[in-house]
């Protein structure tokens, strides 16, 4: 736990540094206001809670799959990739605490989603379950950081890993429902949804949006959790294997 | 005493990639290596580029594994007791990189601190010390990416530090050091020495070996050519004491004499007016220095082979050629 936490407060002393790290927070207002005035052209207020909850989780994944990507990168740029292998710690809960810590910064992007539907747009999105909004927040986060630590162990065997950053951004944003309803996805399409932990999460966030009870939430914030665990072992797993091929190969440090 | 380090038989290969089609598949880092770095000892690792101090300070490191062979640290094995290695040893590369140039020499501190388990104010208590000791306090808040050379390599101590290891790998830590740098350096490794800590230094540098190391191993191409005490080592290419002196004019006379002397056994010319004479015990060397001074040599020194001459005559003169 002393690993993760001082990971995590050493990735918010770097991302305090660079800035430019949190592209997302300049981007979630753009997609706040195309995803709301395309509901409110459509006059489909259904949509509304879609274009409030689509650029958060959009934000907030893209944010975790740069960051377990890039980390790996840059430990090897910087020369202390070595280094961080060498010490007793864990790499894999180094790398979650890290990942934990930017998708934790880039929550923000929930904020500056309210503020564009409240002064572009006249809606203001009440929160009448704040505590299963919190629970679905935490839980996404945990479950975002575990799924993508199994990206930076591959980055850490694949210097050009870049593809796999991309194929699980938009794919997954429209498999998951984050962005439009499965429901708009062919029938054969949807199974492949409730897999993902954004799918259970995405929802749940919606549904802590919206005036009537939350259904089955204990089993929901059950399914994230577990998804995420899922995704957190895979990753351990698959970096102590990578770790072991990377010494006997000897390509640990190079760039 | 016990070993801090010891390895037996050790073997590293690297594969060749197939595409490069130099007709072989593989190039051998270390070869049958075997070597015992005793604790509390400095011990320096003395070879040319690709000689496989680099390699082997990896795998003490544990972040390479060995081929074949044996490698234990404080008689653990890297291989399958690695996080106990781990806790044992710290790590000094060599170069600028190695560090978070973005933030303070403080933040980098806390961070490697906090990765050997410590829990927060224990952290800031080993930070404060470290910063201390490399001598850093005053610069502690600022971008690490402003600091010198040297001041970066100390920060790199610092970090090498921050587990409290019983053996630190030091590669190469002074290459690009300015000599005054270089030199406070130096007498950093002989407090950790006096701390008992055992330390293996990959160096290039044979002043430095000579000043700061209790042994010296030489290796080139995975191989220990030689190895001990860096004063004794000289005995390697020569048993004998040497005379040095400066001779104005006509030298041959002088010469003839020396070799009369009994004991001596040469002289040579090392330079434009300036000779050696190789003696074979103490009285030699007495009887040459009271003949030179008679005949008016001058810049008069005796002295035993020193390091660089058995690295030169071990490894050879091969220039910028990498095995």
């Amino acid at each position: 736990m002393r690993v993760f936490t001082a990971s995590f407060r050493f990735q918010c002393q770097l991302l305090r540094r660079s800035p430019g790290d949190l592209s997302v927070l300049v981007t979630a207002p753009f997609f706040s206001l195309l995803f709301l005035s395309m509901a409110d052209q459509a006059h489909r207020s259904a949509l509304t809670p879609y274009a409030v909850v689509a650029p958060v989780f959009m934000s907030v994944w893209s944010m975790s799959l740069f960051v377990a990507g890039d980390l790996i990168s840059r430990e090897r740029g910087t020369g202390t990739l070595e280094g961080l292998v060498a010490t007793p710690a864990s790499l894999s809960v180094m790398v979650i605490g890290r990942i934990t810590a930017a998708v934790t910064v880039s929550m923000l992007a929930f904020a500056e989603t309210w503020l564009i539907a409240w002064l572009c747009f006249g809606i203001v999105v009440r929160v009448p379950h704040p505590l299963m909004l919190m629970a679905t927040l935490a839980t996404s986060a945990l479950s975002m950081a575990g799924t993508a630590s199994v990206l930076a162990a591959v980055f850490v065997l694949v210097r050009s890993a870049r593809i796999f950053q991309n194929t699980l951004s938009y794919p997954v944003y429209l498999l998951s429902g984050v962005l439009v309803p499965i429901s708009a996805l062919p029938e054969w399409l949807r199974p492949l949804s409730k897999p993902i932990f954004l799918y259970w999460g995405a929802a749940l966030l919606r549904d802590s949006l919206s005036p009537s009870d939350v259904s089955s939430p204990v089993g929901r914030l059950l399914a994230v959790t577990a998804l995420g665990a899922i995704g957190f072992l895979a990753g351990r797993l698959l970096m102590h294997q990578v770790l072991r091929r990377v010494r006997v190969l000897g390509t640990l440090g190079r760039t | 005493m016990t070993n801090a380090v010891e390895t037996r038989g050790l073997r590293r290969t690297y594969a060749l990639d197939r595409r490069a089609k130099t007709g072989r598949s593989e190039v051998v880092a270390l070869h049958q290596l075997d070597l015992e770095v005793a604790e509390g000892s400095v011990h320096g690792l003395l070879g040319p580029n690709g000689a496989g101090k680099t390699t082997l300070c990896k795998i003490l490191a544990t972040v390479l594994l060995p081929t074949e062979g044996e490698v234990r640290v404080f008689g653990r094995d890297v291989r399958t007791q690695t996080r106990k290695v781990r806790r044992d040893i710290g790590i000094v590369f060599g170069g600028e990189r190695g560090l978070y140039t973005r933030l303070t020499a403080r933040q980098n501190l806390h961070y490697w601190c906090a990765l050997y388990g410590l829990r927060r104010p224990a952290v800031r208590a080993r930070t404060e010390q470290l910063l201390e000791r490399v001598g850093l306090v005053d610069r502690a808040d600022e971008k690490v990416e402003g600091f010198s050379r040297g001041m970066k390599q100390r920060l790199h101590l610092a970090r090498g530090l921050a587990g409290d290891p019983r053996l630190l790998l030091l590669d190469e830590p002074t290459t690009g050091m300015d000599p005054v740098s270089a030199r406070d350096f130096r007498s950093m490794v002989d407090e950790l020495r006096r701390e008992g800590k055992t330390i293996l230094l990959t160096t290039h540098d044979m002043d430095e070996a000579e000043t700061v190391c209790d042994v010296v191993t030489l290796i080139d191409g995975g191989r220990v050519l030689a190895a001990g005490d860096p004063r004794s080592i000289g005995a390697l290419v020569s048993r004998h004491e040497r005379v040095e002196f400066d001779f104005v004019g006509p030298v041959a006379e002088t010469v003839r004499d020396l070799l009369d002397l009994p004991g001596v056994v040469g002289c040579t010319s090392v330079s434009p007016g300036r000779h050696r004479v190789e003696t074979a015990d103490d009285d030699a060397t007495k009887a040459a220095l009271s003949l030179l001074v008679d005949r008016g040599a001058t810049a008069l020194t005796t002295s035993r082979p020193r390091l660089e001459e058995v690295y030169l005559k071990l490894i050879g003169d091969r220039g910028m050629a990498v095995r």
